[in-house]
């Protein structure tokens, strides 16, 4: 953990020096400094955040559902978020109100994707079937959106929105997401024994003494809580989710009493590193979700080829 | 004591699977001994918390267990399950400490003497060595093993266990029951099981209650109960009775089945 921790701040250090100029700490100009601290620094801190919280919802659903594969956005949470973003472009294209929306929606998405579950039965299958259900609906009405979008101006703005990128993130920004996603992170963390115990299944845990379904919507408020956050400030940001509780998972197993801060810090460390590829590979920068995808997809298949004896044995 | 009165459950509220549940238990190890679908796992279910029931009342040392709330409940009955969950690799020492959640802060989690909880159970059954293994690399005989010992580690009164012989081979069927027995007398705690083999029951329970389509059918001391009208009534089968030194034996006729294949 504490290797970790330095590893974590040595990439927060070098994400302050790199980017489109490169600062050298020893001998900056007032113009610098104004860079790092209003233009840098939240925006660091915000992807930190991030990419915290969407590891947290990642390592959280992958308990709640006892499965490997499951991300941030199982319940619908990034298909809702991106249609509220779409939306508030198409009709009032002002950044808070683009964040507001897309949060907004994020958090309808997964309560319709709750309230559908449990008219099914309130089980893991049903929760799993009424989130492929909403996210598919949300989908369906981004797709609309764009098809009506004007396409030299409002349609190229959906389209970079939902690649994801932090960039232009200033102090202001952070004001909105900061409470929901300090919300759930906190929550999330605080949540890590209980996350042992349901994992062993809803029957053994209630045997054990654990209200199932309490918990269960505890977990999911906190994950969207934190996810919807991130999505409404930067977009959709694949793989983060689903990567960082495999890393975590492999080098501090699969207690949850190690393994969730763990994978808050691999989260905000991959996003960090993400980022600032995307900052630096190109002279405009990359949209976030193209360098998570390269990298994550690689990423994951070379632990899962290389674990695949030991820690993913079903029996 | 345990005591059931007029137990009743659905799954979906028209077939009744439990039809009225009457049962006690003083003390030692009391077995349901019937055939598949009989309702066994439900009744065992319903006294553990997991289900609950549509009427009826459990009681437990004179606590009426359906109005406790979960973690009470959780601290006076431990359950070991019939199936091995497999989610992600635990060890088998974190397997063993999640049992130990009802006496355990939900926030602040274990603490160093439930930890030490733990090394006296996996001591205590011989599994310390395991300790480090992943559950899931654990031969079924270990695994069941693993199991009794997390039920241990909740320190129930009454412990209860769905099937403890199902997966294993001759001997680790043995074993688990051996170490049931050995607790329920060392510890002087009770235990409730279900069983198919009636000469196992014979050889480890102090009562057997006889259960068919969601009743009791008969229940008493093994060597009274288990007989050849009763193996009748609930297997529908014919078996011979062997007396032997310890006890008795049964053992079933194997042209009883011929009719199935005419």
């Amino acid at each position: 953990m504490k290797k970790g921790f330095f590893l974590y701040l040595l990439t927060f250090l070098v994400s302050l020096m790199v980017g489109r100029y490169l600062f050298k700490p020893w001998n900056m100009s007032e113009v610098e400094k104004a860079i790092l601290i209003d233009v840098r620094l939240p925006r660091i801190l915000i992807v930190s955040l991030s990419g915290a919280s969407l590891g947290l919802a990642g390592v959280t659903f992958q308990n709640l559902f006892r499965n490997y594969l499951a991300g941030p956005g199982i319940l619908g949470v990034t298909s809702g978020s991106a249609f509220g973003a779409a939306i508030a472009i198409l009709l009032f294209p002002v950044n808070y109100l683009i964040q507001g929306v897309s949060f907004i929606f994020g958090l309808v998405s997964v309560f319709l994707s709750y309230f559908l579950g449990r008219k099914l039965g309130s089980t893991i299958l049903s929760l799993v079937l009424s989130g492929m259900v909403i996210s598919a609906f949300f989908s369906a009405l981004l797709g609309l959106i764009k098809y009506l979008a004007d396409p030299y101006n409002k349609l190229p703005a959906i389209v970079f929105w939902l690649l994801g990128s932090f960039t232009g993130v200033r102090w202001s920004d952070l004001t909105l997401a900061l409470v929901p996603m300090l919300l759930g992170i906190t929550g999330m963390l605080c949540l890590r024994w209980i996350y042992n115990v349901l994992s062993a299944g809803d029957e053994e845990a209630k045997a054990l003494g654990v209200d199932v379904r309490k918990y269960r919507t505890l977990s999911i408020l906190l994950a969207t809580l934190a996810t919807s956050a991130v999505t409404s400030v930067a977009g959709i940001i694949t793989w983060i989710g689903v990567v960082a509780p495999h890393v975590a998972r492999l080098m501090v197993g699969s207690d949850n009493r190690r393994l969730v801060p763990m994978t808050a810090m691999v989260g905000a460390l991959l996003l960090l590193v993400c980022d600032d590829l995307a900052r630096i590979l190109t002279a405009s920068e990359l949209p976030l979700s193209v360098v998570t995808n390269l990298i994550g997809a690689p990423v994951l298949f070379t632990i899962l080829a290389k674990k695949k004896g030991v820690l993913y044995a079903k029996d | 004591m345990l005591r059931i009165e007029n137990l009743r459950f659905s799954y979906n509220g028209i077939v009744e699977v439990l039809k009225g549940i009457d049962l006690i238990l003083d003390c030692g190890v009391g077995c349901i001994l019937g055939p598949n679908g009989a309702g066994k796992s439900t009744l065992l279910k319903t006294i553990a918390g997991i289900l609950q029931p549509k009427k009826g009342k459990i009681f437990f040392k004179g606590k009426d267990l359906t109005r406790l709330k979960l973690k009470e409940r959780a601290k006076l009955i431990s359950y070991v399950p019939q199936e091995f969950s497999l989610s992600f690799p635990y060890t088998v020492f974190e397997t063993v400490l999640v049992g130990r959640h009802p006496h355990i802060n939900a926030i602040f989690g274990p603490t160093r003497e439930d930890e030490e909880a733990v090394m006296k159970y996996l001591n205590m059954l011989h599994l310390e060595d395991l300790k480090e293994k992943l559950f899931i690399q654990l031969s079924s005989g270990q695994k069941r093993l693993v199991l009794i010992a997390r039920g241990l580690a909740q320190e129930g009164e009454l412990m209860v266990l769905d099937e403890p012989t199902s997966f294993l081979d001759f001997k680790n069927s043995l074993l688990a029951l051996s170490v049931v027995e050995n607790i329920s007398k060392k510890l002087g705690k009770m235990a409730i099981l279900s069983l198919h083999d009636p000469n196992l029951t014979s050889l480890f329970c102090d009562v057997v209650f006889l259960m068919k389509d969601g009743r009791i059918i008969d229940s008493g001391k093994p060597e009274e109960v288990i007989n050849s009208h009763n193996m009748k009534e609930l297997f529908g089968l014919m078996v011979e009775e062997v007396i032997i030194p310890e006890g008795k034996y049964i053992i079933p006729d194997k042209n009883a089945l011929r009719h199935f294949f005419e």
